[in-house]
């Protein structure tokens, strides 16, 4: 109760460390809410779509033959010993469900029991719903939760009507649909799944998605005591048999690098937030250490006054956790969105409905709350308790510890960035040490800041001691001596600065890389693609009558064209992408050649392929030369690698083929994208809506002039960053919140001092003067000590993290910009923590505080 | 003699809840150039109150103060600020160094505020520790002296700038005996050597006995003791 009532008694130190300790858990939930919901998102479509299949028959994008299944199915050894269930998957979107990305699945309702059991009558289908579906041309089911949040109402039993029709969207293009059955699951799970499906037959889903003949897959059920391989063995060239649940693994995995990054972006704020309740709760024990000394004087044990403290700080960090919890949920409705479609612009189309909060973010957030909350007290707690019973020590007594704890911070510093230096040494691709070695050279050299601002102090003493003199003389001498409050709060402030640095020399590197890569790569001037899901590959392939459009544009100097596909390679599915090698080969983007440019074009022409760098990063292989194994409709091949090139395109990486030879191998003559290329003359602008007005009739088909496509690059990139640097901004409102804190209790501590120089002469405005110096040193201490941290943590970023995560190599581009910025947001942090102080200056009973001890 | 220093009228209350305590009531009295003048009084008299009314620090509700012919109590905060700059010398019960300041450091200070040149005023701050020896402290930190010694940098600290007031609250009461009479001693040679005004509160008669006069103040109202 004592405490509670002294805590009361300044609102303002614990109103900003519960901000201090919401914010953080706040970020953290919000960020774990993202990463589940994506994760989950994903993972309910796969589940539902997988089942209980075992394995499936693959063969890329290109599709898996529907002679193959009705082979199998009719071979009278494989019918007995399998089961098996075509399947084909299109991405979908409707005006009536909101324009979010559902999967349209196209089984075969006979087929299906074994393997998705709410598909079967006993589920919820009803007979006539699964007949329906059959006899209906562009039948629908959709689950009935569904249905009904929509509005939706399936068909009259005897007719199609207006007010069943559902308009799916495929390829930019409408087609008409009847709700003529809902799924009413009876498990949770199987609903929770079908909130991310349409379910249709074969041929609807065949006609919708322009898959005729072909399915996505075959599932399969096969028994233990079958080798894959003997059945693979019957196949046909270009199919492949791989287990059911590699799809989802290898989204799991392609997404990891990027959520462990964003889950070490959001527990920055927590690790910020720990220095600070540190700080605080430090403080707050120094400032009642009388008051400890009582406590034992009147019989109070030692563990009572530890437990005091702690229940204090458990009070704080359950109010902060609880405000955090509830921040999170608020931020988690935009982090899930921001997420979700950075993993749609970078990853594959993922679909997160109505952002439900995870249990488990809300537990792991509490947690952190409370253990961080606790943890930060504990060595406060310690030292109350070891308060002797007397009235009080000596501030100076607390001041020479402090001092003595500076110069041990700094050599565990030390150690800890040697450490950290040492384990982003190890050759890994772990991620999580990675982030820990990171960790330890931020909080290394955060635990070094206390020890290098004392001497900054010390040498600022002489010349700010002859201008502007006394009040120079007095701010950096207030600065050396009030460590115990000042020092953790400046380190603190100095790490949350130094990511602010860190992050953004990474983020203006790698935008700059960008631009130096689209100024190699978007070398036509008007690009032709069909708009798909994802905003930044071309998933769509073009209408015949748009290439012959386009390929016969009176005037135009040529065209490439461009074919985006996915295909098996030895190491699972990878994004091939065709070229055409007298348009696009360009060897400044070469980072590993096998010859001169005239001998690697002259490869690729034959047949060779160029893997992208993030590619080749996931593949293990670094450096050209060797083959990769492909899957092509005539069966395994390989490719000589002829190159590895930069490519920012995408972080699951592509290998580069000619167009020609891809044509020769996949019989494939789509295109997903053209270049125009017209005279230097030639008004793009006019030919960009010329053709527009040619292409109308294809209303997905985007024509982009070189410029646009550029800054829809660029927009692409911004926003996949849109995340960082919000949570980069929380982490310093954290900081911020942690120095107000501190910077407040310095100024509102020393109103004796204050009183002294008042009744010496120093007027009012010599006063403002001097906290607002005071102030200004403490900022521009952590802002100055920023700038080596910040370039430190910049270097780690580009050149260990990125590569490790997303296998980039980026150049480092150093502007003076980031450093004066953070500077300036230092020193301007700090002196708004001068505000309060001086205002109160004025209300100061200065005959008081002279008078009282 | 002449006045240097004229209450007129003095009356100061303060509010304790929601009635008023009336600490001074219509004070009058003149302080004499180059005179020691004791305040005695019980605690919670208003003697220190009267102490930061002198000095400017607070402002009587009803009143002036006159010093050296102008009325205090007519001046801004900023124009009182700088008359106790060159014209107070504080000492407190508590010696009120400034703890990040060394002893030589503290002693400098008002010289510095008053502006004068570096070189004039460490031979002056260095002087004025040499009179209170204390020579030998120059770049000691308060926290390393005792409270004598501490007292005697306070005393070196409100002379070194000679200003012709000097305002002592209670300056032995956190001293031992011994150390409280060596700086009473102080105190009062100092104050005439440099015909300085000195204006002391005290509830010791002991320390009080160290005065030309010594003043009672009780109920509101100053009267002379002896």
């Amino acid at each position: 109760m004592p405490l509670l009532r002294t805590s009361l008694r300044q609102p303002v130190s614990a109103v900003l460390v519960i901000l201090g300790i919401a914010l953080g858990v706040g970020v953290m939930v919000s960020i774990d809410m993202a990463n589940t919901s994506a994760e989950r998102g994903f993972a309910l479509s796969t589940a539902a779509i997988t089942g209980r299949a075992t394995h499936a028959i693959v063969a890329g994008d290109q599709g898996v033959a529907e002679t193959v299944y009705v082979a199998l199915r009719t071979d009278p050894v494989w019918r007995r010993q399998i089961a098996m269930a075509p399947l084909v998957r299109v991405l979908v979107s409707s005006p009536q469900l909101e324009g979010l990305v559902f999967t349209l699945l196209g089984v075969d309702p006979f087929a299906e029991p074994p393997f998705r059991a709410y598909l079967s009558a006993a589920e919820g289908a009803s007979v006539e719903a699964a007949v329906r579906l059959l006899t209906v041309p562009g039948a629908v089911l959709l689950s009935a939760p569904l249905a009904a949040r929509y509005g939706l109402e399936p068909c009259p039993p005897d007719r199609l009507d207006d007010g069943c029709r559902l308009t799916l969207v495929v390829a930019g293009r409408n087609h008409d649909a009847y709700l003529v059955g809902l799924l009413d699951p009876s498990d949770a799970f199987s609903r929770r799944s079908l909130e991310t499906l349409i379910v249709t037959d074969i041929a609807t889903a065949q006609m919708f998605g322009d898959m005729a003949g072909r399915l996505s897959q075959i599932d399969l059920i096969l028994p233990e005591s079958l080798d894959p391989n003997t059945l693979a063995a019957v196949l046909p060239p270009g199919h492949l048999i791989v287990p059911a649940g590699r799809r989802s693994g290898q989204v799991v995995a392609m997404t990891e690098a990027f959520r462990i990054n964003l889950t070490a972006l959001s527990l920055l704020a927590l690790v910020v937030g720990i220095f600070l309740i540190y700080n605080m709760m430090t403080f707050a024990v120094v400032r009642r250490r009388p008051l400890f000394g009582i406590l034992r004087s009147l019989g109070y044990t030692r563990g009572q006054v530890f437990g005091l403290v702690l229940a204090e700080a458990a009070l704080m960090a359950l109010i902060g956790t609880v405000l955090g919890l509830g921040l999170g949920v608020l931020l988690g409705q935009v982090t899930v969105r921001l997420v979700t479609r950075t993993i749609n612009d970078l990853f594959f189309v993922v679909s997160t409905r109505a952002v439900d909060v995870p249990l488990s973010s809300l537990i792991k957030g509490s947690m952190a709350g409370m253990v961080v909350g606790l943890t930060a007290a504990m060595l406060p707690a310690w030292d109350a308790a070891s308060v002797p019973p007397r009235l009080a020590l000596l501030r100076t007594d607390m001041e020479s510890k402090a001092q003595r704890l500076v110069v041990l911070a700094a050599v565990s510093g030390l150690i800890l960035v040697a450490l950290g230096a040492v384990v982003l040494a190890l050759p890994t691709r772990n991620l999580v040490i990675s982030f820990a070695g990171t960790f330890a050279v931020l909080i290394g050299l955060a635990a070094l800041t206390p020890w290098l601002t004392f001497w900054l102090m010390r040498f600022l003493s002489a010349p700010l001691g002859r201008w502007p003199g006394l009040l120079g003389r007095l701010a950096t001498r207030s600065i050396i001596r009030a460590q115990s409050r000042l020092a953790i709060a400046i380190a603190a402030l100095m790490a949350a600065v130094a990511v602010t640095i860190g992050v953004q020399i990474m983020i203006d590197s790698f935008r700059t890389a960008v631009i130096l890569w689209l100024d190699q790569t978007l070398r036509g001037d008007i690009y032709i693609a069909a708009a798909g899901f994802s905003a930044n590959r071309p998933d769509e392939p073009l209408p015949a009558e748009v290439v012959a459009a386009v390929r016969g544009y009176p005037g135009a100097l040529g065209t490439a064209g461009l074919r985006v596909v996915g295909v098996e390679s030895a190491y699972g599915p990878v994004e091939l992408v065709a070229i055409d090698p007298e348009t696009a080969l360009n060897p400044r983007l070469f980072l590993q050649a096998q010859g001169e440019p005239a001998q690697v074009a002259a490869a690729f022409r034959n047949g060779a392929v160029i893997l992208s760098e993030p590619l080749a990063a996931h593949l293990g292989i670094t450096r050209a030369g060797g083959t990769l194994d492909l899957l092509t409709p005539q069966g395994w091949r390989s490719f000589p690698i002829v190159a590895i090139e930069t490519d920012y395109a995408s972080t699951r990486g592509t290998v580069r083929m000619s167009l020609a030879v891809y044509r020769r191998l996949w019989a494939d003559e789509r295109l997903n994208g053209l270049t125009l290329f017209l005279p230097a003359d030639a008004d793009i602008e006019a030919v960009t809506a010329d053709l527009r007005r040619r292409l109308q009739a294809f209303p997905h088909v985007q024509v982009s002039p070189n410029q646009a496509l550029r800054q829809d690059a660029l927009a692409i990139f911004d926003r996949t960053f849109t995340i960082t640097v919000a949570m980069r901004l929380i982490t310093i409102l954290v900081a911020f919140t942690g120095v107000w804190n501190a910077l407040l209790a310095f100024q509102l501590e020393k109103a004796r001092e204050v009183g002294i120089l008042r009744a010496l002469g120093l007027t009012l405005a010599d006063m403002h003067r001097l906290i607002l110096l005071e102030t200004a040193l403490a900022g521009a201490a952590a802002g100055l000590f920023a700038v080596p941290t910040g370039y430190a943590l910049a270097w780690i970023l580009i050149f260990i993290i990125n590569k490790r995560s997303f296998g980039w190599t980026l150049p480092m581009y150093v502007e003076p910009t980031p450093f004066v910025q953070a500077f300036l947001l230092a020193v301007g942090a700090a002196l708004l923590a001068a505000l309060y102080p001086s205002w109160r200056l004025h209300r100061l009973p200065v005959a008081a505080v002279l008078r009282n001890d | 003699m002449n006045v240097f220093l004229r209450l007129e009228n003095l009356t100061k209350s303060f509010s304790e809840g929601e009635t008023r305590r009336l600490v001074l009531q219509d004070v009058d009295w003149e302080f004499e150039t180059g005179r020691f003048f004791a305040i005695v009084g019980k605690s919670g008299s208003g003697k220190s109150t009267l102490l930061n009314l002198i000095s400017g620090i607070d402002l009587p509700e009803k009143g002036a103060i006159w010093v050296n012919g102008h009325n205090l109590t007519a001046w801004d905060e900023r124009q009182r600020t700088l008359f106790r700059r060159t014209a107070i010398g504080f000492v407190f019960q508590f010696f009120n160094l400034i703890p990040t300041l060394t002893v030589g450091e503290n002693v400098l200070l008002p010289l510095e505020l008053n502006r004068v040149s570096r070189q004039e005023a460490r031979r002056r701050a260095e002087a004025m520790l040499a009179y209170v020896g204390l020579a030998d402290r120059w770049s000691t930190f308060p926290e390393k002296l005792s409270g004598g010694e501490q007292q005697r940098v306070a005393l070196a600290r409100a002379l070194v700038h000679d200003p012709p007031l000097i305002l002592a609250d209670e300056p032995t009461g956190n001293l031992d005996d011994e150390t409280g009479t060596h700086i009473l001693e102080l105190l009062a040679r100092l104050s005439r050597e440099g015909k300085r005004t000195l204006v002391m509160v005290t509830h010791s008669s002991e320390a009080a006995s160290y005065a030309d006069h010594v003043l009672r103040l009780s109920h509101g109202r100053l009267w002379q003791e002896r």
